[in-house]
């Protein structure tokens, strides 16, 4: 029985809309061949508070406009009036699912600024807690794929083991979503006493997830259908749209700032980020799985290297009146996303003067997302947004 | 990085070099070179890719500060580059036609600094803000708090004392 | 695509006979983490107030509340929270000077009515005020602020025990601005210290480098900021918010930091006092010590003309013959009264009201009278012996030094008293055997015991360092007197000062008895007042308080309106008491002149 065949589903593409000279579509709504359609701001295909404009014929879209401004919350310009110890409960919000690279970021900002060392224990947790947030966000991530294609099942499974991480969120900082753990100068606390142990227990759910979800997903025909070949982004365009992390390792180049530019302890750390060259959703999916391997195996060997014991904060200035020296700065780290970077500019006060936060989303979302959705199938949206991991915070602040 | 530095000396004669850490450095760009020293660091020295355009407004100097940092994943080496403009009619050359993605960052320039770059594609459409009248809000002298004072009402009854002045106004009024 | 992704997914299937994991009562089956952000607590006896956590709140989420009346080193206000704007960051707790505040573990709160959720944690009861669990910073890990003091440099002791050089050697930059950073601007010390120094707002000038302005805040409350920089008695340390955790800040070095880094030259530009008005208004002002210089420098600045009457060949009361060189050099001095005398404050040497001029021809050449005349009478033991002419007291061994008279120094001396005075005896005279002898050999003693002597620990601790014997709680019974000279002090062990009620009833043990030896003994157990110089018609007028003091008002005016006095003989005693005297009465005095009716409680 071929299968292969008895699946296939070979759109016939419309040839619409007929291109200008510099190569625009030419879109008249009035020929009425073309409808408008709305994905979002309130659609659970979309990936959180943004909507798609979209103008679909039949059931293909020939054009897609990114609409934010749905959570604009104005984060980099509070910061300018914040004292730099204040930037950093707000500066988690500006992404929710992953709040802890902001924490990361903001506080490396404010330590290169001001020539702060981070004590070698404090290093290790804050890496500890960013391959924590990775894994929370990649449970979800991962079966979320395929819950665009309605499939929600692993979604639950992994839904539930993500609860189980923030139990350990809960215990390690204080809090489940907004940990604020990492602080200027340090981390705020220690592993808890038996940290490890239970930790470890839930790494074993996972394993026995990535197993389940793996003959759930990607020996699944109908997810491969769907799929395989859906929104391919070839090589030229990591760099003309902005393409960063996964997506881009999907499309065989290596993207990983803890690989390329390691920092904190990722260079103690022994791990390869999986590439592979297929470059459309299953590939980039496939990624994912991998990423969340991995950070299952880099959470294990971060609790087998680091300290139990030490320094968790350098002293800093008194936080009231901490002043930096004019200067500038641009710090990244290695997102669920792609890589995720703070630009910040001090001037002599005890204020920042300008917060700018780049995540990958910022382009994914937007530049990349309206080209990729030229020609695909309306029901292929929230698959190909998802592939992409956008998240709308990232991009408004 | 210090030869790309110094061939950037040469040929645009950037200034105020700071390299910040190994693979980042600041330099600072005429205005008219700013567009011309991108394209070469993309087409011919491998900074094929744009980490991030911004702007700094420096109210006090009437200046506007943008960067344009850009990365060389190859060499992983970054180089931002200032280019000063004036915050009255604060106008930039696009730089549309080297990456699609730099239109996303001119268009938020534009609506929240007020920095125009004409040619860009959808540069006056609104990106986050709808419906907004005020001045561009990511400007220095649009004040968050009396916006969001006079936007939303604070809870009625909120009432704060300081300490020394609470202190003497019990304890030594009269000195 | 094959067969096995058809039937994989299947394998799905194996999880129906799994148990369910949903907890079904999570308000009772789910308590927060040991080191959950829940609801604030606060233990509001620990508590004083200092709005610091207000300040570094970034929601606004705090306000300071009344609580109770404040009292020196607290402010009485608590803080309560709005929770219509708390993000339990928790930068509160860890920011909390005493470590009063902490959030519990407990998350679920439901109540009708939204104002519930504006509470003060610890006043308003919670059923969460007992949780042992929730946020703390955990113990010893971290502060925001620096808890420990910038060391200041002193000599050693065998760098200080032969000469009277300064033996405290001042901050440099980088240690100020270090110091200076400490502080959390919580203000809480401003009303603990007499004269009400702005501190916090100095303190800042120094974190900014801002050396003029810092002058400027001094000298709105203290015209002796070198004088009260080196050898104040600083109140305001003992109730400063970080002290609660660890050191206070350094106030006292702060200030001397100011007046040290800006030269006397600058001074008037600084301080805009080139060209003060004048009103042709006369005031007297009898002594010059910190009190009258204080109440000089205020009046002038008003107009005033200002003549202080000043038995002494130079100013500056104790400050000058009183405290030694190695604490207060006389450069120090000079500086703070040559700047006052400068804004046209005229002073008259070796003039003694009472004897010289009488107090009513003050009376009619001024305006108004100003009399901060001090305790000069040193008070005797009265034990047998105390009468020979090698018993001396403190003040007038120390007066005599600082006007580079001769003195006694034998190879070995007693000094009676455990306050700050007998320690400035004993460190000047063992400097001055060592001069002579090449050995220290002094022994000093006192009724209290050694953990409740008056004297501040580090007097104790270094007149120690410098070879002196400190050997408290022993009460003098009589000097042995043989062939007219001192040869001891005899004593009986004291175990106990006051007695249950809290009255001075000292129980001595007699059996226990020690002796020292000694040619030469210090009195040092205090001093009185000297009103010679009021005559005994004058008296009738003036109104005396229970303890023989002249009462006056909150603007130190006596009951006679013409004449104000402040002081040692009012209030203190220490300078800062006088220059805040100095000051109000100041104010009085031209209240009173202008004829401004001023009747202010007290
Ligand atoms: C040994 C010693 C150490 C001390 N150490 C400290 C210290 O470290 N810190 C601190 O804060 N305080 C210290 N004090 C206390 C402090 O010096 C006094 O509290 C302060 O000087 C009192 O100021 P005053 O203006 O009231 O009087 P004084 O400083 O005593 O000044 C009174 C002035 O009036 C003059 N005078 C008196 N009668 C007449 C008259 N009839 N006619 C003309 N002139 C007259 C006197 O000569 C004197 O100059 C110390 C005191 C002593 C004795
Ligand atoms: S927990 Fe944070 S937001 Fe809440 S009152 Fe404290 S400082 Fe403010
Ligand atoms: S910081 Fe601590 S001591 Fe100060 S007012 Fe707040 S709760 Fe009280």
């Amino acid at each position: 029985m071929d299968l292969t065949k008895m699946f296939q589903f070979n759109a016939d593409r419309s040839s619409y809309p007929e291109l200008d000279a510099n190569g625009k579509p030419i879109i008249d709504l009035s020929s009425h061949k073309y409808l408008k359609l709305w994905q979002g701001p309130q659609h659970p295909g979309v990936t959180g508070n943004m909507s798609l404009e979209l103008t679909v014929n039949g059931d293909e879209i020939v054009e897609s406009k990114t609409h934010v401004g749905y959570l604009h919350r104005g984060f980099e310009k509070l910061m300018e009036r914040r004292k730099f110890i204040q930037c950093f409960p707000t500066c988690i919000r500006m992404c929710v699912a992953e709040p802890d690279p902001n924490e990361y970021i903001l506080s490396a900002c404010i330590e290169e600024l001001s020539g702060i060392e981070v004590p070698e224990t404090a290093q290790w947790l804050r890496t500890l807690a960013l391959e924590m947030a990775r894994l929370q966000v990649l449970l979800r991530g991962v079966p979320g794929q395929a819950g665009t294609f309605s499939l929600g099942l692993g979604y639950q499974w992994g839904n539930y083991i993500r609860d189980l991480i923030l139990d350990r969120f809960e215990e390690l900082t204080g809090g489940r979503v907004y940990h604020m753990y990492i602080l200027p100068g340090g981390v705020r606390g220690l592993l808890p006493d038996g940290f490890k142990k239970r930790m470890e227990e839930n790494l074993k759910l996972v394993d026995e997830f990535l197993v389940n979800i793996n003959d759930l997903m990607y020996n699944n025909i109908v997810f491969k259908q769907r799929a395989v070949g859906l929104a391919v982004i070839p090589v030229e365009w990591i760099d003309q749209y902005g393409v960063y992390g996964p997506a881009a390792r999907a499309a065989g180049i290596m993207r990983d700032v803890r690989k390329t530019h390691p920092y904190l302890k990722y260079s103690e750390l022994d791990f390869e980020p999986y590439t592979t060259t297929a470059s459309d959703v299953y590939a980039r999916s496939l990624v994912r799985w991998h990423d969340l391997k991995m950070t299952v195996d880099l959470i294990r060997q971060i609790m087998a290297k680091m300290p139990d014991k030490g320094e968790i904060k350098a002293p800093t200035p008194n936080v009231m009146h901490w002043r930096i020296p004019k200067g500038e700065t641009y710090v990244k780290c290695e997102s669920s996303r792609g890589e995720y970077g703070m630009y910040m500019v001090t001037d002599g006060s005890d204020m920042p003067r300008r917060v700018n936060l780049k995540g990958p989303s910022y382009t994914h979302a937007t530049a990349l997302l309206e080209r990729l959705l030229i020609n695909a199938n309306i029901a292929d949206t929230a698959a190909i947004m998802v592939s992409l991991a956008t998240c709308p915070p990232e991009i408004e602040r | 990085m210090v030869e790309i530095l110094k061939e950037l000396e040469d040929r645009f004669q950037v200034t105020d070099l700071v390299q910040q850490k190994d693979h980042l450095a600041f330099v600072s760009v005429d205005k008219n070179k700013a567009i011309p020293m991108i394209t070469w660091l993309k087409d011919q020295a491998g900074y094929t890719s744009l980490t991030l355009l911004t702007a700094v407004d420096w109210l006090e100097d009437g200046k506007f500060q943008l960067t344009y940092m850009i990365n060389n994943p190859k060499k992983n080496s970054q180089i931002a580059a200032r280019v000063m403009i004036d915050r009255e009619n604060a106008t930039m050359e696009s730089a549309h036609h080297l990456w699609e993605s730099i239109r996303i960052y001119q268009r938020e320039l534009k609506e929240m600094f007020g920095i125009d770059f004409p040619g860009s594609p959808e540069v006056d459409e609104s990106f986050i803000l709808e419906g907004w009248v005020d001045i561009p809000p990511y400007r220095r002298d649009f004040d968050t708090k009396k916006y969001s004072d006079e936007t939303y009402f604070p809870r009625p009854g909120r009432q704060s004392n300081d300490p020394a002045e609470y202190m003497k106004s019990k304890m030594y009024p009269n000195e | 695509m094959s067969i096995k992704d058809l039937l994989t997914p299947f394998t799905a299937w194996k999880r129906i006979t799994k148990e369910p994991v949903t907890i079904r009562d999570p308000f009772n089956d789910r308590p927060g983490a040991e080191r959950y952000r829940g609801f604030h607590k606060n233990d509001v006896n620990k508590c004083i107030g200092c709005g610091t956590c207000e300040d570094i709140c970034e929601n606004e989420a705090i306000d300071m509340v009344p609580f109770k009346d404040p009292i020196s080193g607290d402010s009485g206000l608590r803080p309560r929270l709005d929770y219509g704007r708390c993000c339990w960051c928790a930068l509160c707790v860890d920011v909390c000077t005493t470590n009063s505040l902490t959030l519990s573990n407990e998350y679920t709160w439901v109540t009708v009515d939204p104002e519930d959720f504006r509470y003060t944690p610890g006043v308003d009861k919670k059923a969460w005020d007992d949780n042992e669990k929730g946020w703390k910073k955990p113990e010893g890990s971290y502060e925001f602020y620096n808890i420990n003091r910038v060391e200041m440099h002193h000599l050693h002791p065998e760098d200080r025990d032969k000469s009277f050089v300064e033996m405290v050697k001042g901050y440099s930059r980088e240690q100020a601005i270090a110091e200076a950073d400490r502080c959390v601007e919580c203000g809480i010390c401003t009303a603990t210290c007499p004269a009400h120094m702005g501190i916090p707002e100095y303190i800042k000038a120094v974190r900014h480098e801002d050396m003029e302005e810092g002058l400027r805040i001094l000298y709105e409350t203290n015209p002796l900021p070198e004088i009260c920089g080196r050898i104040c008695t600083h109140k305001c340390e003992t109730v400063c918010s970080i002290g609660h955790k660890g050191d206070p800040l350094s106030i006292r070095w702060l200030k001397r930091y100011i007046a040290d880094n800006v030269s006397s030259d600058k001074y008037k530009e600084i301080l805009n006092t080139k060209d003060l008005s004048n009103n042709h208004k006369k005031v007297a002002i009898i002594g010059s010590g910190p009190a009258g210089l204080s109440a000089a420098h205020y009046l002038a600045l008003m107009g005033y003309q200002c003549t202080i009457f000043e038995q002494y060949e130079k100013a500056g009361g104790m400050m000058r013959y009183g405290i030694p060189e190695y604490r207060l050099p006389y450069d120090s001095i000079d500086k703070d009264i040559d700047y006052i005398l400068s804004l046209g404050v005229d002073i008259k040497y070796n003039t003694r009201i009472g004897t010289d001029i009488t107090l009513e021809q003050l009376n009619k050449d001024y305006n108004a009278v100003f009399a901060g005349t001090g305790l000069h009478l040193g008070r005797s033991t009265g034990i047998p012996g105390s009468d020979n002419e090698h018993v001396y007291y403190a003040t007038d061994l120390l007066r005599q030094i600082t006007a580079g008279e001769e003195i006694e120094v034998t190879d070995q001396i007693v000094v009676i008293g455990g306050g700050n005075v007998a320690m400035d005896i004993t460190r000047s005279l063992a400097r001055m055997q060592n001069q002579k002898f090449g050995k220290v050999n002094i022994i000093t003693t006192a009724l209290e015991r050694e953990k409740n002597l008056p004297a501040d620990l580090e007097e104790v601790v270094e007149s120690r360092e410098e070879g002196a014997i400190i050997n408290p709680g022993w009460a003098p019974q009589s000097i042995e007197i043989e062939n007219g000279r001192p040869v001891g002090l005899h004593v009986i062990k004291c175990n106990s000062l006051f007695d249950d009620t809290g009255r001075f009833n000292p129980q001595c043990d007699i059996t226990k008895k020690e002796f020292f030896p000694g040619s030469m003994i210090v009195q040092s157990i205090g001093q009185g007042m000297d009103l010679s110089f009021v005559n005994e018609d004058f008296k009738k007028d003036l109104e005396f308080g229970s303890r023989g003091r002249v009462v006056t008002n909150a603007y130190f005016q006596t009951s006679v309106k013409w004449f104000f006095m402040g002081g040692d003989i009012i209030e203190g005693p220490d300078v800062i008491h006088g220059i805040a005297n100095g000051h109000k009465a100041a104010i009085g005095i031209d209240n009173y002149i202008q004829g401004i009716d001023f009747t202010p409680a007290k």
